[in-house]
């Protein structure tokens, strides 16, 4: 019963995504701006999570949407629309990679709203904040994270990050990247292979 | 189960991704194995901390890329795969603005008076480079004529007098002094998609007089903030100059777009003078956008300057 009312919704949502995709691909631009908007965070977030740099993000932002803006004709509902779109995504997020280098260190301060953020305070806890020990513990632990991630080469990084950010299937994740499914578990086991080791002793 | 084969499996499986079989089997492995059992818990506390790892979207950010995106498509960016292409449009435009011609376009005459095998290039003079064969015998769409008149001639021939406009392509590099003449032309024509192409390929070239004064007029005056945002990039390398400065800082003060102004904000700190802490101080008065008012707030703060004016 949950699963037909599920796939209900998900046939309901697949059909005004098609209905808006093909006004875009008529030149309906507040169409294009509504599916824009319907995918537009979930790009953005991917984004800020493989680069850590607001600037660049915005960079990936305005590259993956031209590029759907100049090339949806092409599009032809043989796959989803968000295989499609991510497969642009990943394409323009492994560019940047590539070109900073994969091992070149991330900035530990990011900005935000509120003002330049430390992501290694980020990730205290509320109950953490009265207790040093811990809070240096979790500290530790965050900058062993830090060093594996800066270890994966960035297809490693794009599968771990679709998998565990995206919460897509691994069969999904490569067909956006134009691989097996196979490729895919062997990225993803490599990833957190070398994220665990680099968690060393601490957990 | 091997102990190989139980690690091999181990992100599978925390990520649901094996069958219900692979999975009876890796906790009948998992329950027995004191070893195994220990890298499974390492592979939940990863989990847990690339949890905590995931980068928060700053606020303003997502508004922020809606209005660069926008603005980018309406400026024509968008267009360049599209339709006739904006280097067309481009050629398109110069060529009616040299010529000075009728705008006037039928082609279904041109195409008419054409079949008929009519004279043509005797009564008209030839732009260079076009072969008079080509113009008699394969008209195009390029070419669009219109007819002002038909008279009779005494040798019982006929004399017609027409306009034309003709769709020229030239090309060439960009240290060529016509290209850049044209380009210059473009970078004020009306169409905004011929003028964001334009200001983009003269933003890498901004070294000669010319085409600093043109990127300047148009941060400063072009109503296309997709243009004006490629006028920005180009004046990049210039923005330790005084009058580049204080056309800047005006931008600053007085642009709409926030996608500009922080664009503006990050050349000006780039070289820092005392006149820029003024202006990022009148800026804070003002500005409602906060992605802006964070940056300046930063760039006053590295330059240990006060927020506000006193």
């Amino acid at each position: 019963m949950v699963q037909d009312v599920a796939e209900a919704a998900g046939a309901r949502l697949t059909t005004q995504a098609d209905s808006l995709i093909r006004a875009a691909q008529r030149g309906d631009q507040d169409a294009f701006e509504q599916l824009v908007r319907a995918y537009d965070q979930s790009v953005l977030r991917h984004a800020m999570n493989l680069l850590r740099s607001p600037e660049e993000a915005r960079d990936v932002y305005q590259e993956v949407f031209l590029k759907v803006f100049r090339n949806l004709h092409t599009f032809r509902f043989d796959c989803s629309f968000h295989t499609w779109l991510y497969r642009i995504v990943t394409n323009v997020c492994l560019d940047h990679l590539r070109k900073r280098g994969v091992r070149k260190e991330e900035p530990a301060v990011v900005e935000t709203g509120e003002g330049p953020l430390d992501r290694l305070e980020n990730v205290e806890e509320t109950s953490a904040h009265a207790d040093p020990e811990r809070n240096m513990w979790n500290r530790q632990l965050h900058e062993r994270i830090e060093e594996g991630m800066r270890d994966l080469t960035p297809r490693e990084r794009m599968v771990f990050e679709l998998r565990h950010y995206e919460g897509l299937r691994l069969r999904n994740i490569g067909e956006i990247l134009g691989t097996t499914e196979d490729a895919a578990k062997n990225c993803l086991f490599r990833a957190t292979q070398k994220m665990r080791s680099a968690l060393g002793d601490l957990v | 189960m091997t102990c190989e084969s139980v690690l091999k499996s181990m992100p599978l499986y925390f990520y649901g991704e094996l069958t219900p079989a692979e999975e009876d089997g890796m906790e009948e492995h998992l329950h027995r194995c004191r070893s195994c059992a220990r890298e499974m818990e390492r592979q939940r506390a990863l989990g847990v901390m690339a949890d905590r790892h995931r980068a928060e979207i700053p606020a303003g950010l997502l508004e922020d890329c809606r209005t660069d995106l926008m603005a980018a498509i309406q400026g024509g960016a968008g267009a360049a795969e599209r339709g006739p292409g904006a280097w067309r449009l481009f050629l398109n435009a110069v060529s009616e603005s040299l010529s000075g011609w009728s705008r006037f376009r039928q082609p279904a005459g041109a195409l008419a008076l054409l079949a008929v095998g009519f004279f043509a290039a005797r009564v008209t003079t030839r732009p260079a480079g076009v072969a008079e064969a080509k113009l008699a015998l394969a008209p195009s769409d390029q070419v669009f004529s219109t007819v002002r008149s038909v008279q009779p001639n005494p040798s019982g021939g006929v004399q017609i007098s027409f306009d034309e406009t003709r769709r020229r392509v030239v090309s060439g590099p960009m240290d060529d002094q016509n290209i850049r003449r044209l380009l210059l032309s473009a970078a004020r024509e009306d169409n905004p998609a011929v003028r964001v192409e334009s200001v983009d390929l003269l933003k890498n070239h901004s070294g000669t007089s010319d085409i600093r004064d043109a990127l300047l007029n148009a941060v400063a005056h072009d109503p296309n903030p997709g243009v004006r945002l490629k006028a920005v990039e180009g004046l990049k390398p210039l923005a330790a100059e005084p009058d580049v400065r204080k056309v800047l800082a005006q931008v600053l003060l007085s642009d709409d777009n926030p996608a500009i102004r922080m664009q503006v904000v990050d050349l000006l700190v780039e070289h820092r003078d005392d006149a820029i802490v003024g202006v990022l101080q009148d800026l804070m008065q003002k500005e409602n956008n906060n992605y802006v008012r964070l940056k300046s707030e930063k760039a006053l703060k590295e330059m240990n300057a006060s927020l506000g004016t006193f």
